[in-house]
């Protein structure tokens, strides 16, 4: 339901429902944020009181401040990855550019400059994704990477001033004992939201997100609105960034970092949707604080330090499964079609008890089954134009790395043992981007890598502890146990219909609870001999086993994808799930083997980061999340999913590792290799531009 | 799950946790209320101190007056701030964190201070002046472990570094003191810098990065925060022998204790990389038992006793003359001077050995390990 299809002419007397419709998310989130709120206040020693909100509402105002700004990217059908580090760029700015001995700042300047640095970043996104048409995910990515570069030249340790003055203002009270003044600023920029929705250009942002190629034949300049999205957007972590200056009263160059991925919760648990077009920014504020607030249910609660995680996960799933309660909702379906189902069956109607005809089309074979001479085959670089152009850049790339690797640090090409380590340092991703690039073909991510990957390493070690023979059965239960990973995400999100982004970062966190309970903080057990060997010997001083086993599973990966049904309708359902579904692809079950395989990749992936390390630890898959999503995109992938050739990510992975080997044997600072390698990617995706909309 | 369902689910836990409620608050009246507000959970280090603080509150010296709730921020400081408002809404009388930044929570700190919570942050610190800190010296660590280094290569060879989370005052600290000691000696150069992330799965893919373009013959010594261990184990795995390990200046990780001792000595449990190999080494650490000892503290400022509003650890150092190890892992062991556990009792090298402290009998392996207080 786009806003585009509501504003058509519809018979009167439905204007109320209309509009309750309409903002379903929004009212859902505020009634569950109500719901929390009654609990807190329920089971919680004394009443909510004034300050209890007061500070509630400061505590949620920076993650709702930058959930606006990312929901209106959203919106636009982009994605943003950049918010977290300009809250910290312009926290850093704001406090190693205040004079501590000035007797007074201005709130006005402050805030000007903060939303100013904010919007310049925002410029920065916005004309690489608008007018050179690259994709936001990648793009951002990059700008990520060179802001965190650029925040530690600014202010390379926490530290800093912010005037008192911009606290007292911000955190205040708007009306003494009734209104904080967080909650004001929340509403100026919601009523600016609303000005704005009422515009053209309001108009125009909900159409180019619905679907852009419809918006450009109407005349609405995609361009200029997508720009001007990223700028907006900008603007409001800017003055993220200046609240939570004003909250902490000095800077850190981390602070606005893990807010990221809650950040995308919000934005979903308030009820819009990934990929544009439908929800808006009060569902998002709404879906902060509900976020925010699970932090005192736990604290009353008196949830344990190692259920904390688990907690909050089940939390976020039940928060997205309330949202979704409605006679449409997923879930709804699911089992009304269970029950025609059932019917069916009992009728004895069901396809499958039907008597088999084939009722398929004749067509006329070809004489002998042969080609005929007038169409030769075409050209193998003719067939495969189209993932020879995205897959292409990231090779290229690569040679250059390694020219300049060559160059700067001498012994690369001629030295066998650069090449190895290139490829046992490459291994761990490139079966990662097997499984975060199916599940992004598909149009869905997977941000339960981290910790699948931290269980499976920490299980393996625990199990096989230094024992070649435990190796028999610790590897096919962690591997089973990946697959039941796998197949809740793939449950949760086929048939309760919660979001990929929420169902896979709710169980990250349940993963993680479930490590440490396991682990009881001290993972056990260590790597066995052969595992060892596999990732770390040099086989004739030269070849590590690993390598070898790479080819296969190269090879299998690429005939997974290219030649197996499996593959086929994986970019069916990436390339339009309706038309999937219509043409009798199984939807439910192939995305439920998608995620399924994704999880088995990240096992994989953790039982050979035990290998390579002698044991597991904690977090040891905390590094992988985002340059497995990164990799993918790099190789030509598009993150909406249906198109993207395996060994386009491969190319993906070899050129990040490269890069990274390369900025690894430089002495130069760590701010400006992030920099360079923000910069690097986001050259090497130039390439991967989309063409011009016609 | 329908709505009514989901109505009764919340009302139940609601009530649990209602009931649950009652009777601390009933508790209450003898024992003091001490939160526990950590940072990520997720690594060996932070779940290590959090044993030991759970230790040191079930110890019989502390159980009867103190009612101990933990809780988890994670890693943004954003949720810390609104964890510490909460428990000082609740009633907390101290409130003991591992603070995720030593800068963000100054204001809610304040705040806390001026309704009288005393707020002692350990490891890292807090720069708001009324709350406590207990950690090391981490200047003084960046310049012992640099100095015994040169000291090791007489002044002259090329060396590798691995630092820890850029953008840290604690990272920053260290790695700064560490530059400071070397920029002295111009014949030592620094020929690769890596960060590190106070991690030995990370140290290694670094250390591979960097050995990719490098031999090991070509550096003499290694200055880390975190991954002696590993660069240890993976110098054995290129070939070298255990007597030409390179000296390596890092953190207390067990495994990295027991390679120091002389090769041959009969450890149980022991298992090459895991094992004695006479690695030359100093060996020093933020010491997981801060947090604990910062409990200890809250309890003595809450009965009104004086407690300094910063305590500078002695920096935990051991070099192979020191290295010890021990039997059972008891503080009064450890107070005789051992500071190595055997692999049968710690299977994890990456575990952090540096549990003793002179004030914190209460705890000891068993605490760090899980979580039961000393006798």
């Amino acid at each position: 339901m786009s806003s585009a299809a509501a504003s058509s002419p519809v018979p009167g007397g439905f204007g109320l429902r209309r509009a309750l419709m309409r903002n379903r998310g929004a009212l859902i989130a505020a009634v569950v944020l109500a719901i929390l709120l009654f609990v807190v206040d329920w089971i919680s020693a004394g009443p909510l009181t004034y300050f209890d909100v007061s500070f509630l509402s400061s505590g949620g105002a920076t993650s709702a401040l930058a959930a606006i700004g990312q929901t209106i990217v959203i919106l636009s059908g982009g994605f943003d990855l950049s918010a977290g580090a300009v809250i910290s760029l312009v926290n850093a700015v704001m406090a190693s550019s205040m004079d501590p001995m000035a007797p007074g700042a201005s709130i006005i300047l402050w805030t000007a400059v903060g939303i100013g640095v904010g919007m310049a970043v925002g410029a920065f996104n916005g004309f690489f994704i608008a007018v050179l048409r690259m994709q936001p995910i990648v793009v951002t990515l990059s700008t990520m990477f060179i802001l965190q570069g650029v925040t530690l030249l600014v202010m390379d340790k926490p530290g800093g001033f912010v005037s008192p003055d911009l606290g007292t203002f911000y955190l205040g009270d708007a009306i003494t004992g009734w209104l904080p003044m967080p909650l004001v600023v929340i509403g100026v920029v919601l009523l600016a939201w609303f000005w704005l929705k009422g515009t053209r250009f309001g108009t125009a942002l909900y159409a180019v997100g619905s679907d852009p190629e419809s918006a450009a034949a109407v005349g609405i300049n995609v361009v200029l609105v997508r720009f001007a999205v990223y700028v907006i957007a900008g603007g409001c972590y800017g003055l993220a960034g200046v609240f939570i200056s004003a909250q902490t009263g000095s800077g850190d160059p981390l602070v606005g970092n893990p807010l990221l991925l809650s950040m995308f919760a919000a934005v979903v648990v308030g009820g819009t949707r990934l990929g544009g077009g439908q929800g808006g920014p009060v569902g998002s504020v709404f879906g902060a604080f509900i976020l925010m607030i699970v932090v005192n249910i736990l604290l009353v609660l008196n949830v344990s330090a190692y259920y904390a995680t688990i907690a909050e996960g089940t939390i976020l799933v039940l928060a997205a499964l309330a949202g979704s309660i409605s006679h449409a909702s997923v879930l709804a379906v699911q089992l009304r079609a269970a029950r025609a189902r059932l019917a069916a069956w009992r009728a004895g109607i069901l396809p499958s008890q039907l008597e088999r005809v084939d009722r398929r089309l004749k067509i006329a074979e070809p004489a002998h089954g042969q080609r005929s001479p007038a169409s030769p085959r075409p050209a193998f670089h003719l067939r495969n134009a189209e993932t020879l152009r995205y897959a292409l850049p990231a090779y290229v790339c690569l040679l250059l790395i390694v020219v300049v690797t060559q160059i700067w640090l001498g012994r690369a090409i001629l030295n066998p043992g650069y090449w190895n380590s290139l490829l046992v340092l490459s291994s761990f991703l490139a079966v990662l981007a097997l499984g975060q690039g199916t599940v992004i073909l598909t149009g869905g991510l997977d941000l339960s890598v981290p910790w699948t990957i931290g269980i499976s390493g920490i299980i393996l070690a625990g199990m096989v502890n230094g024992s070649d023979a435990a190796l028999v059965y610790a590897l096919p239960v962690v591997l089973v146990m990946a697959c039941a990973i796998g197949f809740a995400n793939g449950f949760g999100i086929v048939y309760l219909g919660i979001s990929p982004i929420v169902m896979t970062l709710a169980t990250n966190g349940i993963l993680q609870g479930c490590a440490l309970l396991y682990s009881q903080g001290t993972p056990a057990g260590f790597s066995s001999p052969m595992l060892r060997w596999v990732m770390t010997a040099k086989l004739a001083g030269l070849l590590t086993p690993i390598v070898l086993l790479m080819v296969v599973f190269v090879v299998a990966a690429v005939l997974l994808l290219g030649r197996t049904p499996f593959g086929r309708r994986v970019y069916g359902i990436g390339n339009g799930l309706r038309a999937a579904r219509l043409s009798g692809i199984g939807v439910e079950r192939t995305l439920i083997l998608v995620y399924m395989l994704s999880a088995v990749c990240a096992a994989v992936v953790g039982i050979m980061l035990t290998g390579f390390s002698g044991q597991a630890s904690l977090g040891m898959g905390d590094d992988y999340l985002l340059p497995s999503i990164a990799v993918v995109v790099v190789g030509g992938a598009l993150i909406t999913g249906g198109r993207g050739h395996y060994l386009g990510m491969l190319g993906g992975v070899l050129l990040l590792t490269a890069l990274q080997m390369l900025l690894a044997g430089t002495t130069l600072p760590y701010a400006t290799r992030a920099i360079l390698y923000g910069l690097v990617v986001l050259g090497a995706v130039m390439a991967l531009r989309e063409r011009r909309l016609q | 799950m329908g709505i009514g369902s989901k109505v009764r689910r919340l009302a139940l836990l609601a009530g649990m946790a209602a009931c649950a409620f009652g009777l601390s608050a009933a508790q209450a009246a003898e024992k003091h209320k001490i939160f526990l507000s950590m940072s990520y959970i997720g690594n060996d280090w932070q779940a290590e101190a959090a044993n030991m603080v759970k230790a040191m509150a079930a110890h019989k010296s502390l159980a009867d007056k103190v009612d101990l709730q933990v809780q988890v921020a994670g890693p943004n400081a954003q949720r810390q701030i609104q964890q510490i408002n909460a428990m000082v809404q609740s009633g907390a009388e101290a409130i003991v964190v591992y603070p995720i930044s030593p800068t963000a929570l100054n204001q809610v700190v304040k705040n806390a201070c001026d309704k009288g919570v005393k707020v002692f942050a350990y490891d890292a610190e807090i720069t708001e002046p009324c709350a406590y800190n207990v950690h090391i010296d981490q200047l003084e660590a960046g310049r012992v472990t640099a100095e015994w280094l040169v000291k090791k290569l007489n002044g002259k060879g090329n060396i590798i570094a691995i630092t820890g989370v850029p953008g840290t005052s604690v990272d920053d600290q260290r790695t700064k003191a560490a530059k400071e000691v070397f920029a002295k000696y111009p014949d030592i150069k620094i020929v690769g810098e890596a960060v590190g992330m106070w991690s030995q799965a990370v140290a290694r893919t670094e250390l591979s990065k960097i050995l990719a373009t490098r031999n090991w013959d070509d550096i003499n010594g290694l200055w880390m925060q975190v991954g002696c261990f590993t660069a240890n184990s993976m110098q054995l795995e290129a070939g070298k022998k255990t007597s030409e390990l390179l000296p390596c200046a890092g953190e207390g990780s067990n495994g990295g204790r027991i390679q120091m001792l002389p090769e041959g000595t009969e450890v149980e449990g022991a298992a090459p990389p895991y094992a004695p190999a006479g690695a030359q080494r100093i060996s020093y650490a933020s010491p997981p038992y801060s947090g604990a000892l910062a409990l200890k503290l809250a309890v003595e400022a809450i009965e009104g006793k004086d407690v300094p509003k910063t305590t500078i650890l002695p920096l935990p150092v051991v070099t192979n003359e020191t290295i010890k190890l021990c039997d059972e892992g008891t503080w009064a062991e450890m107070k005789a001077g051992c500071n190595a556990f055997k692999p049968s009792l710690v299977s994890n090298p990456g575990w952090f050995a540096s549990i003793f402290s002179d004030q914190t009998p209460e705890v000891g392996l068993a605490a760090a390990l899980v979580g039961q207080p000393e006798e």
